[in-house]
């Protein structure tokens, strides 16, 4: 953001209701599970194998707009406990003026820095490349923990799908080798998922398991169109409690060390409602409050000499208490 | 700094965290546009209600107490970011308006809340605008902004003024201050003295005399000021047995007829009054009231026989009358019977004297009068006196024994440290400032910091370090636990 061509920048309304743009998990293609299949429940003992666990998330928000394009903001937490100790790093924030002249210098940057893949990506339009920006580092950092860590249970916020723009194949499929090769497992805890089993909700077969269990679905297809399930979908249930998740654990690695590595997280961290307590700070450290996003207003204005103006809310002008919703 | 918002008379504005604005200063708002500015006093900071940030506390929390690491953020936002938690909001009274450099009170304008600029004002330039007479001036101490404070002469004559403020804050030695420069511009003070602690205004930290020598001198009753019946009017007379002695109304009528026989003879000894009363052909009861009044005037020791020695206010105001001073009655070794004999006596010879004109006026310094002034004295002192030209000063730690229609005519109040609500309730009841400011200022004034209020300072409060003085420290607690040689070795400037 070395430059910005524009005299005013118009603060995104009101940011404190404006959810942070969650990455990764956003992204789990609609999958159907067409042929007729079967649960298993797989009962889990707390292992005494204590490891390290390292979580990471990433958070990106709009900003505000400018005469030619829109400002926002991606942060990266990583959270790994160690020795009874949680720890963390946070990468950013990291403001960018997105137009439609440096979108695609900016994503190919992005990309080509994460992936190492040669192909010339196409941008996306400026509404969606604040999320795919926000995937690329969240797969970069994903790549950087991989990479540096040895026998420890990393866990990534979402699922272990690939096939879209941001998670290529050939890409998701490095990251979890080099996991593998350096005897760490990687788990993918999905809040929200899409996929249903007889027409409900995946993770509601979980209410009545007893805890902790995990649930595993066998005759999911490995693949559908472009997409390709790098890993095993299981449904966590790791508390007692109301909550439970998708749960990817990478396909190469045998079911047993798989169920291991979960039976090993049972013992290395806190898990609150059945979600690792390091995902959840990873999580917490990268989501921007709204203090953070003025703060953050204040210093794109302060750097380039923008002039904050509040354009009105045409909504609001035409409908009053009833104009709901988003803008436009 | 930006203007947020008005309502009534007060005033927020948003201030960043590195803007050098604290409690008591005052802001000028500025709108160019009509050339017209606010004048806004700061009473309160607060933090400035930023949403989310209860999430960010709530989270930092967490860093600190149980999760380690570090931030990287090359770009240097997160002292942005900062800057919005430690944003502040100033809760600020509006004091006037200036408009073509002219100072009104008047708080009904709105500046533009996006163009107007916003600065601070020291206080010597703000009291500069409504500056009335500037002869006589007395310097109290310094302003937050290190500059002499000075009130006049002027803003002390012919006004009531309080000190007040809790034990040990200040009051005295500020009334001391006023006093000499009361006494520094040939003014005649009389300070009713219940702690003996003014008796060194005549001399210096180290014990020498100073410029004042000459013109303080300390009035013990029984000792060096003794009266004699003849000086005494009938109605200075009858105050002393009714207020002080409590006599009854036959008494007093038996005690009048007495007192006319004894005139008309000329008769003026106590031995002539107690002849009288004995031989008096009254009821026994009246009689037996009238004596034991009469050996409590003999056993006060403040009556004597002795013309020669007797304590004349005339001769002693002839003296203060060319170059000015200070008559320190001191009340510390007298018992509350006498004290209340000596005061009525005092009061209702000054009110004689100033009513013949014999003296143009004198300025009261009475401490903790509550103890020794009775209750209807309250309201002829503040209303009926200061015509004669009787201008007083109460000094008090105890503001609730002071009557709330004394707060509402007070000129000026000379505010010191309170922490207890009720008593700041009592003190803002004053007319001359509203409550806020008087219960978010005080409760926050450092020892010898005092808050000014009222005619004294324009009406603008400000606080003010009360400066030190170089006198001989009197009245001082005594104490057991006490560090000798620390104490004795040190006389340096008072503040006491």
């Amino acid at each position: 953001m070395k430059n910005i061509e524009s005299s005013y920048l118009q603060p995104t309304e009101t940011p404190l209701n404006q959810p942070a743009t969650e990455h990764i998990e956003d992204a789990t293609a609609i999958m159907k599970i067409q042929q007729p299949s079967t649960i298993k429940t797989i009962p889990l003992e707390q292992s005494s194998d204590e490891k390290p666990v390292v979580g990471v998330d990433v958070s990106s928000i709009r900003i505000g707009e400018t005469e030619t394009g829109i400002l926002c903001a991606i942060r990266g937490a990583i959270v790994w406990k160690e020795k009874k100790r949680y720890k963390y790093q946070r990468i950013g924030p990291f403001p960018f003026h997105i137009t439609e002249q440096n979108k695609n210098e900016i994503y190919k940057l992005f990309r080509n820095h994460h992936f190492e893949i040669s192909e010339d990506p196409r941008a996306p339009s400026i509404i969606n490349i604040q999320a795919r920006i926000g995937n690329l580092l969240e797969r970069w950092l994903q790549l950087g923990i991989s990479c540096s860590t040895y026998d420890a249970i990393i866990l990534w916020d979402g699922s272990m799908t690939a096939g879209m723009a941001d998670s290529p194949v050939e890409e998701m499929s490095r990251l979890l080798d080099i996991a593998r090769n350096r005897l760490s497992i990687v788990l993918a805890f999905s809040k929200n998922t899409t996929l249903r089993f007889s027409g409900h909700k995946l993770t509601d077969y979980a209410e009545k398991s007893e805890p902790p269990c995990l649930l595993q679905i066998n005759g999911f297809p490995l693949s559908s169109g472009p997409m390709l399930l790098l890993g095993d979908v299981y449904v966590a249930k790791l508390t007692p409690g109301v909550c439970s998740f998708r749960l990817d654990i990478d396909r190469k690695v045998p079911q047993e060390r798989g169920i291991e590595a979960v039976q090993s997280l049972l013992g290395s961290d806190l898990l609150v409602q059945s979600y690792p307590e390091t995902l959840r700070l990873a999580h917490i450290f990268s989501t921007f409050t709204a203090t953070e996003v003025i703060g953050i207003q204040r210093f794109i204005a302060h750097q380039h000499g923008l002039k904050i103006v509040t354009r009105p809310n045409v909504r609001r002008m035409l409908f009053g208490p009833f104009g709901k919703g988003a803008e436009g | 700094m930006r203007l947020y918002k008005k309502e009534g008379n007060s005033l927020q504005i948003l201030s960043a965290p590195n803007d050098d604005v604290e409690k008591g200063d005052y802001l000028i708002v500025e709108d160019a546009m009509v050339n017209r500015k606010l004048i806004t006093q700061v009473i309160d900071v607060q933090f400035a209600s930023v949403p989310g940030l209860l999430e960010e506390l709530l989270r930092d929390s967490t860093t600190e107490e149980q999760i380690y690491g570090e931030n990287f953020d090359p770009l240097g936002v997160s002292s942005h970011i900062n800057n919005i938690q430690d944003a502040r909001m100033l809760i600020c009274k509006i004091r006037g308006t200036i408009l073509n450099d002219k100072l009104r009170v008047n708080s009904s304008w709105l500046p533009s809340r996006s163009k107007s600029g916003i600065t601070k004002i020291s206080i010597n330039s703000l009291l500069a605008h409504a500056r009335g007479k500037e002869d006589l001036s007395i310097n109290i101490g310094e302003t937050k902004d290190a500059s002499p404070l000075n009130i006049t002469a002027h803003d002390l004559d012919g006004r009531l003024n309080i000190i007040t403020g809790k034990k040990g804050t200040g009051k005295s030695h500020l009334s001391k201050l006023l006093v000499l420069g009361l006494v520094d511009y040939r003014a005649t003070v009389v300070v009713l003295d219940l702690n003996g602690e003014y008796g060194g205004l005549g001399f210096s930290a180290k014990g020498e005399g100073n410029k004042y020598s000459g013109r303080v001198q300390v009035l013990t009753p029984g000792a060096n000021f003794r009266v004699s019946l003849s000086q005494m009017g009938l109605s200075v007379i009858l105050k002393i047995m009714i207020h002080a002695l409590g006599l009854p109304g036959t008494s007093t009528r038996e005690f009048k007829h007495i007192w006319k026989t004894l005139s008309q003879q000329r008769k003026f000894t106590l031995q002539d009054l107690g002849d009288a009363i004995r031989k008096c052909s009254c009821n026994m009861h009246v009689r037996d009231a009238l004596f034991s009044r009469y050996y409590s005037l003999v056993n006060s020791g403040f009556f004597t026989d002795d013309e020669e020695s007797a304590t004349s206010f005339e001769k002693l105001f002839e003296k203060t009358k060319k170059d000015g001073g200070a008559l320190v009655i001191d009340l510390k070794d007298v018992s509350s019977v006498d004290r209340q004999i000596v005061l009525e006596y005092t009061l209702g010879v000054l009110v004689k004297i100033l009513n013949q004109w014999k003296i143009k006026s004198v300025f009261l310094f009475a401490e903790e009068a509550h103890l020794y002034l009775r209750e209807t004295y309250w309201e002829d002192i503040v209303t009926r006196m200061r015509h004669f030209g009787l201008f007083t000063n109460f000094v008090t730690n105890q503001p609730d024994t002071i009557k709330e229609n004394i707060y509402r005519q007070a000129d000026s109040i000379f505010l010191f440290n309170f922490t207890n609500e009720r008593d700041l309730e009592t003190v803002s009841k004053a007319a001359r400032v509203d409550a806020e400011t008087v219960k978010s200022i005080a409760q926050e004034l450092p020892p010898h910091h005092c808050l000014l209020i009222g005619k004294a300072v324009k009406d603008f409060p400000v606080m003010v370090k009360v400066r030190a003085l170089d006198i001989k420290t009197m009245g001082q607690t005594r104490l057991f636990f006490t560090d000798n040689q620390g104490s004795s070795s040190h006389p340096n400037y008072a503040y006491n």
